[in-house]
């Protein structure tokens, strides 16, 4: 064996050695160092995920506690200025949407697309601009209370979208997306059937279906931040 | 014996080069992971956050709801507080209602269209979206409280809002955080800069006072008889 050969099979074995260090470098290091902070931050998700809705469940016994005690109040004490009262705050509570309501309208589901085809990946999901201009429709037809999963719209509703999931008042949602609108149903369903953008959504493969139905029931707005916050900075001018 | 080394060789350059090709893909797919992971992690953290607030949030009201159930179980507070405690009740929903006259700082925005283009329903909605996402308390065009269901739709030049037709140039109204509410339209590519580009004249000032009048209250706006209360 010659002295060229000697030097080219030192060159190829220390390459190989490298190779196979980096190799295993490669796989120890990358995985259990990510893996575990992800794995953490989903439990801590996850317990607070679970303390959501345990006070969301105290909360709502809490009110309904309340609701008691006022109702109570009015029946026993009969006093007709508390019965004014109480009536006045029933129906001022009902058109501030602070109330679950029920009536005929539409029932609207949009999921992405199965899967992606050859235009833009951004074509094939939905996006909270879409669902904007939905809103728009709706209300631009009559549409007299709405709700995005389960979330009442309100004067300052506005999806945004995060990811894969959408934000509704600071709860997020992950597709389908489920629009109910109470209101006339023929009118709601053909504005929306005629929307352009509806139509290109469609042709993307997004999954869009409109129901007319007799009994649609809309979740109440749900205050679940202290009142002072939640109208900071605002003050009322009496006239 | 040469052809024996010949062929050696030969092996241990094939499975080098077979080891490097892999190497050289493992790679990649580890940054691709990687990229994805981090984009997972960043999302994680994300909503944790958001419910995180969400919870304290929700704490505080607890609290303040369990005072009022104690104050009321009590039997300390007297008819008086009741009739109080109901009317405040009433206030707060006619507030988020629009259905009060409200005033506080905040920003107003006024614009004007240019001799390129309209200012259609879509742009006010595009300013409307833009404040609604960043915390606002009350907003108006030219004097229209928006509410729940306000709708927003263009009539011949006009716009009409709440069936109002009104004209340029718009006035928008807008209690909240002046600061926030500027920043989110003033994003590089965000709405001003379209509309500059559609030659609007638009102005921003932020003011101390702002006086956002209430929706008109004759049941042709905020509109209920198509709605029955769920107890």
């Amino acid at each position: 064996m010659n002295k060229g050969h000697k030097g080219m099979m030192f060159v190829i074995f220390l390459l190989f050695g490298i190779l196979i260090t980096l190799q295993f470098r490669g796989i120890i290091l990358s995985e259990p160092d990510e893996g575990a902070t992800a794995r953490q931050l989903a439990a801590e998700l996850e317990a607070a995920r679970q303390e959501n809705q345990k006070l969301i469940e105290q909360l709502e016994q809490l009110e309904a506690e309340r609701a008691q005690l006022w109702k109570d109040l009015g029946d026993n004490l009969n006093n007709q200025q508390v019965n004014k009262l109480l009536k006045e705050r029933d129906y001022e509570n009902f058109r501030a949407g602070l109330t679950a309501v029920k009536g005929s309208g539409i029932v609207i589901t949009m999921e992405d697309a199965p899967a992606r085809g050859e235009l833009d990946v951004m074509e094939y999901i939905i996006h909270d601009n879409d669902i904007n201009n939905i809103l728009d429709e709706l209300k631009a037809n009559g549409a007299q209370a709405i709700s995005i999963n389960g979330e009442r719209v309100m004067f300052s509703t506005k999806p945004v979208c995060a990811g894969p999931t959408i934000i509704v008042n600071n709860n997020r949602y992950p597709p389908p997306y489920v629009i109910k609108a109470i209101g006339d149903p023929d009118v709601l369903y053909n504005a929306i059937e005629s929307m352009a953008q509806v139509a290109l959504m469609r042709l993307a493969d997004i999954r869009i279906n409109v129901v007319k139905q007799d009994e649609i029931v809309i979740n109440k707005y749900n205050i679940y931040t202290p009142l002072e916050q939640s109208l900071e900075g605002l003050e009322v001018v009496l006239k | 014996m040469k052809v024996f080394r010949t062929i050696a060789l030969t092996a241990v350059c094939l499975v080098l080069g077979i080891m490097m090709a892999w190497q050289f893909r493992s790679v990649k797919l580890n940054q691709v992971l990687a990229q994805y992971e981090k984009k997972n992690i960043n999302e994680i953290i994300d909503e944790l956050l958001l419910v995180k607030k969400n919870n304290e949030d929700m704490k505080e009201r607890l609290q303040e709801l369990q005072r009022e159930v104690d104050a009321f179980k009590d039997g300390e507070t007297s008819i008086r507080d009741k009739l109080d405690a109901l009317q405040k009740e009433i206030l707060i929903a006619r507030i988020k209602a629009g259905l009060e006259t409200v005033k506080g700082p905040g920003l107003i925005i006024t614009i004007e269209p240019g001799t390129v283009k309209n200012v259609e329903d879509r742009h006010i909605e595009e300013i409307l979206n833009e404040l609604k996402a960043s915390d606002v308390q009350a907003i108006s065009v030219n004097d229209e409280r928006i509410v729940a269901m306000s709708e927003i739709r263009n009539a011949g030049d006009y716009i009409m809002i709440n069936g109002n037709q009104l004209v340029p140039p718009y006035t928008i109204k807008a209690i909240g955080q002046a600061d926030n509410m500027e920043r989110s339209l003033k994003l590089l590519g965000g709405v001003l800069e379209k509309f500059e580009l559609y030659g609007f004249n638009v102005t921003l000032k932020k003011e101390e006072v702002i006086v956002i009048p209430a929706v008109r209250d004759d049941g042709t706006v905020i509109r209920i008889d198509k709605l029955t209360p769920v107890q």
